[in-house]
């Protein structure tokens, strides 16, 4: 297939799926009450997807790198989430995570 | 649409998003980046981001592309990356019942991460529907319009920002922002905790099928620990 015809294809598929995602219980399952077991299921989503999502963004060391290339991200990571879980604000969480990582590789570098 | 504008619900929704919009100008960036390392056009890379609207689905879908997997494969892990669209969506519906369906068909279409957080804390703070209904548009816009603009810089000048930045980094630290503050029960925990070791476990699987995989055991985990929790706990 055409890169430019599948990238298309790709954002209407997506987008579709999204929007009905996003319109679901507005809309269309309205008037229906959530299944118990699903409601159930529907708590654990976030926790779930976005901990799947973030690991191997934060684990995974470039090509060609050590493994412990990665250990300032990790790092990084888990102030960003201490102060994620206490201030439950996205800019302190995202100021505290690239502020630990950069003082963490200037360290690294000051070292090695 | 001045009328929209001059409404003082929809201005008040406009400035109350701006700290979360700006919190994720680098992930818009990193998106634009994404696309045009994928080889997208610039239509290609604002159809992403204006149709597609989700920073998940948009790496996701570029990172796919440029590894040559197919569209159904493509569609199905932005689909399990986008389920918590439907709690949201549940979440929002007895909010948005007393709108009309114009409205409620509007408002769902900028239903994000951050508008679902701004929009449950105006409506819960009372007040007529409508008024809740109008600042919820106006934060949704805001965020609609800002995710444009990062997404085009990112696009023209990505490149330009200098490697040892690391601003690849703000997009996890914008999902840890977001999932951190549910650690407060054991079964979410426990869900994490399975979805987290299974994704790392299985990264050997081709097409990041490691996520849909780890996801949906991370999700029945959860679902098994919430149920045990509550046959253990005296009544």
């Amino acid at each position: 297939m055409d890169a430019a015809l599948k990238l298309w294809t790709v954002v209407a598929i997506v987008g579709v799926l999204n929007y009905l995602s996003r319109l679901s219980f507005i809309a269309i399952f309205a008037r229906r009450h959530v299944p118990v077991l699903l409601g159930r299921a529907f708590r654990y989503v976030p926790a779930a997807m976005l901990t799947a999502l973030v690991l191997p963004m934060v684990v995974a060391a470039p090509p060609g790198d050590p493994a412990f290339a990665s250990l300032p991200k990790i790092v990084a990571a888990i102030v960003a989430g201490v102060v994620g879980f206490f201030t439950r604000s996205t800019l302190k969480t995202l100021g505290a995570g690239m502020l630990t990582l950069w003082a963490l590789q200037l360290a690294a570098r000051a070292i090695g | 649409m001045r009328r929209v504008i001059a409404n003082p619900d929809f201005r008040a929704g406009f400035v109350d998003m701006l700290p979360a919009a700006l919190a994720l100008m680098p992930f818009g960036l990193v998106c634009g980046v994404g696309a045009a390392a994928a080889g997208a056009s610039l239509a290609g890379a604002i159809g992403l981001s204006a149709i597609v609207f989700s920073g998940a689905a948009q790496i996701l879908s570029v990172q796919l592309l440029a590894a040559g997997a197919p569209v159904a494969v493509i569609v199905l892990t932005c689909f399990v990356a986008g389920l918590r669209f439907l709690i949201y969506s549940a979440a929002m519906a007895p909010y948005l019942r007393p709108l009309p369906p114009r409205w409620q068909k509007t408002l769902a279409f900028l239903l994000t991460d951050q508008a679902f957080a701004v929009a449950v804390r105006r409506f819960d703070a009372g007040g007529d529907a409508r008024a809740a209904g109008a600042h919820f548009l106006g934060s949704g816009f805001a965020l609609w319009l800002f995710w444009q603009f990062t997404n085009v810089a990112g696009y023209f000048v990505g490149n330009l920002i200098p490697a040892a930045w690391s601003l690849d980094f703000a997009v996890p630290l914008c999902f840890i922002a977001l999932v951190a503050p549910h650690f407060r029960s054991s079964p979410t925990i426990i869900a994490a905790l399975v979805a987290g070791g299974g994704v790392l476990a299985l990264a050997s699987l081709p097409m990041k099928l490691n996520l849909i995989v780890a996801g949906v055991a991370g999700i029945l985990a959860g679902t098994l620990a919430d149920f045990a929790k509550e046959q253990w706990t005296p009544r």
